[in-house]
């Protein structure tokens, strides 16, 4: 049985980067993954990431595994993918099935990094068909290109929750509802703003009762709770969906370290169950180190820095060689990431393991008025919470953005300095960054938005412009647009100048208007439309719009669009002509019309 | 095929070789490198197996073989992952109903 000096078992962000480190430093590991394609649940996501760029913030995830799996297959490290590890035995013994064989490989060091996996939520029917996990839709739909289906209850609001509402749409689907137990939306703002002026509402105090359905979601019942996470009685709702997105947290994956030796314990702010670790992601077994979200559930970011730790540790253990400096580097940087407000559980997770992560006073930057009014483009950024993102900062090439040495500060926008370049606009993750210019004398208003919706609008063409919660304010002329090789691409429009700090979002008009004519297809709003242009002979509007001429003679379209006439106009039904019947008053073959023995 | 994605804004799903796969006996396409749940859920088919207690329909929950809901019979053989397994020219795939028998 081959002995390796290190064995990952795991290839997302924390093992990539853990057999990333360990390849840098000649060590002999190999890797084990279960999925075909290595990258863990970095291959599913379609957003940019937060953070710095140190560490890929404002690259997509599934463009972020790429990198590193590249970066990886540089090394020496073995990749060993449709690697399914069944068990840890005695003796440093790992069995694995590959190709239905089972394998065994030993290891001197042993990095798990197994990640997460969905929780349940129990209720009536919950095992039906068509309630999903969060994640199940992202595989579907990101990484097969299926439609995992066409309406959707989303239940959480956290991050995951938030970021499938977008991808859903993105996608092409509707999403119906996000529900969300607790009196607070879970996730950042940026992604709950996101997912709101796309119109898509977000009802907090609510559950979900029951899916409906006897082979498949065909819909889910919703009620509010109170405080004591009870459902009111009298408050139950039903909606159509045909799937239900169950996306309340994650757990940590921690069988394969139990079998390991590694202690574990039941830390909730860490997701449940964790093995314990020092803050090195040493394990109470001293040649096993575990990391990313099966040692705490966090951001991608922490996972990758936690593997990279993991492996310093494990290279001084093999290799015998110094790498303090390095490791302290890492160990500042990861607590930078876990210092600001959104990061309150983690640190009390860990506080519980002996591991002090001290919250960081997140410093208040100045701030400059808030726009001058010359006609100018200028950012406005809409980026209200303490989140470890600095990508606008980093990207500003006149100093005009600020955030300062902790990446969880505000960005602060100095708009005497900004140029209205957009830089900033396309790399944001939160797609909280906007252009507008208003020209006081035309009383005209400019704001360019990023848009990563298909299809892209045409120049000229009018949009609807939405506001904040996805509500039509008024309508928009597109003036340019603007493709993005980073697939956030920007949308110039041009309105009325008060609106300009209303619209947030656009929309393709979307008129409902009941059909009239069923053979044609005519809709009231067109008929009206005719009338109103001036037409109000019955004829006429038979021959603008072919209404009562298709198949049916009028039978089922002529009372109704008479009907129409006459509110219209104000003269009564009886005083206005009826149009001329001809037959055939049924439709028949054209032959019926021909003598027996014509051709 | 039903339940593609053809056009997206960030992705790109290049078209791939089909493959032909059996359902319950019918001839299900697929595209290669599709997993026998995702293919399957690719045609609308969403009960991948019937519960062995009280016959309950089942389908996935994670889809990334965790949850072990999707088990169905691939190939005579029962209580395969199929969110894991990769559909391959003339499987047979069948709905689980049991507990599977041991060989």
């Amino acid at each position: 049985m081959k002995t390796y000096d290190a064995v990952i078992i795991g290839g997302g962000p924390a093992g990539l980067l853990g057999a990333l480190t360990l390849g840098n430093h000649g060590v002999e590991t190999l890797l084990l993954d279960e999925n075909a394609e290595i990258g863990g649940q970095l291959v599913k996501q379609t957003h940019k990431f937060f953070g710095d760029h140190e560490h890929y913030a404002s690259v997509r995830g599934f463009e972020i595994a790429k990198k590193l799996r590249t970066e990886v297959e540089k090394t020496q490290v073995k990749l060993s993918t449709s690697s399914t590890v069944i068990g840890i035995y005695p003796e440093n013994t790992i069995a694995y099935v590959r190709n239905d064989q089972m394998e065994k490989v030993r290891y001197k060091k042993l990095l798990i990094a197994t990640g997460a996996m969905e929780k349940q939520l129990p209720f009536i029917n919950s095992d039906l068909p068509g309630v999903y996990g969060a994640g199940a839709i992202q595989t579907l739909m990101n990484q097969y290109g299926i439609f995992p289906g066409k309406r959707f209850l989303i239940v959480g609001s956290g991050n995951i929750g938030l970021i499938l509402a977008y991808q859903l749409v993105q996608a092409g689907a509707e999403v119906r509802a996000i529900i969300e137990a607790l009196g607070a939306i879970g996730g950042y703002e940026v992604h709950s703003n996101k997912v709101k002026r796309l119109g898509i509402p977000i009802l907090l105090n609510h559950t979900v009762l029951k899916a409906i359905g006897d082979e498949s979601v065909q819909g889910a019942v919703i009620a509010r709770v109170d405080d004591k996470f009870n459902p009111v009685a009298g408050t139950e709702k039903e909606l159509v969906v045909d799937t239900i997105c169950i996306s309340v947290g994650l757990m940590p994956l921690t069988e394969l370290a139990e079998q390991a030796q590694c202690k574990i314990s039941y830390i909730p702010e860490l997701g449940g169950y964790v093995p314990l670790r020092d803050v090195r992601m040493r394990t109470t077994n001293p040649d096993v180190f575990v990391a990313g979200d099966l040692s705490s559930i966090e951001e991608a970011t922490t996972a990758m820095i936690e593997g990279k730790i993991a492996a310093l540790q494990i290279t001084e253990d093999l290799e015998k060689i110094d790498l303090e400096e390095e490791l302290n580097e890492e160990l500042k940087t990861i607590s930078l990431f876990r210092s600001g407000p959104k990061s309150f559980k983690i640190r009390a997770g860990l506080e519980k393991m002996g591991i002090k992560n001290s919250k960081i006073e997140v410093p208040k930057v100045t701030s400059f008025i808030k726009r001058i009014e010359d006609g100018k483009v200028r950012a406005v950024i809409e980026c209200d919470e303490e989140i470890p993102c600095n990508s606008c900062e980093s990207v500003c090439k006149f100093d005009a953005i600020k955030i300062g040495k902790n990446l969880n500060a505000k960005p602060v926008l100095d708009p005497s300095k900004c140029t209205g370049c957009s830089l900033c606009m396309l790399s944001c993750p939160g797609l909280a960054i906007f252009m507008e210019s208003v020209d006081t004398v035309t009383h005209k208003g400019t704001l360019a938005l990023p848009y990563e919706f298909l299809p892209l609008p045409k120049v000229e063409e009018k949009m609807w412009g939405m506001d904040r919660d996805g509500n039509y304010v008024c309508d928009v002329t597109v003036k340019k647009v603007i493709k993005s090789p980073n697939k956030t691409n920007i949308v110039h429009v041009e309105m009325q100048d008060e609106f300009v700090d209303m619209v947030r979002h656009i929309k393709f008009p979307q008129k409902e208007s009941p059909f009239v004519c069923r053979c044609e297809e005519i809709t009231v709003e067109e008929i009206e439309k005719v009338i109103d242009s001036g037409i109000t002979d019955f004829e006429e509007l038979k021959r603008m719009t072919r209404v009562t001429m298709g198949p049916c003679g009028g039978k089922n379209c002529r009372m109704i669009t008479l009907g129409i006439l006459s509110r219209k106009t104000g003269i009564p039904i009886s005083e206005l002509s009826h149009g001329t019947s001809r037959p055939p008053v049924k439709p028949v073959e054209f032959s019926i019309f021909l003598r027996r023995d014509e051709k | 095929m039903e339940g593609r994605i053809t056009e997206h804004p960030i992705l790109n799903f290049t078209k791939k070789k089909t493959v032909k796969f059996f359902f319950e006996g019918r001839e299900v396409e697929a595209y290669e490198g599709d997993s026998v749940a995702a293919a399957l859920h690719a045609s609308g088919i969403r009960v991948l197996r019937y519960t062995p207690v009280n016959g309950r329909p089942a389908g996935f929950f994670c889809a990334v073989g965790k949850c072990s809901s999707c088990l169905m019979e691939i190939d005579g053989i029962p209580n395969v992952r199929s969110c894991m397994t990769e559909v391959k020219e003339g499987m047979s795939v069948r709905r689980q109903k049991e507990k599977g028998d041991v060989v």
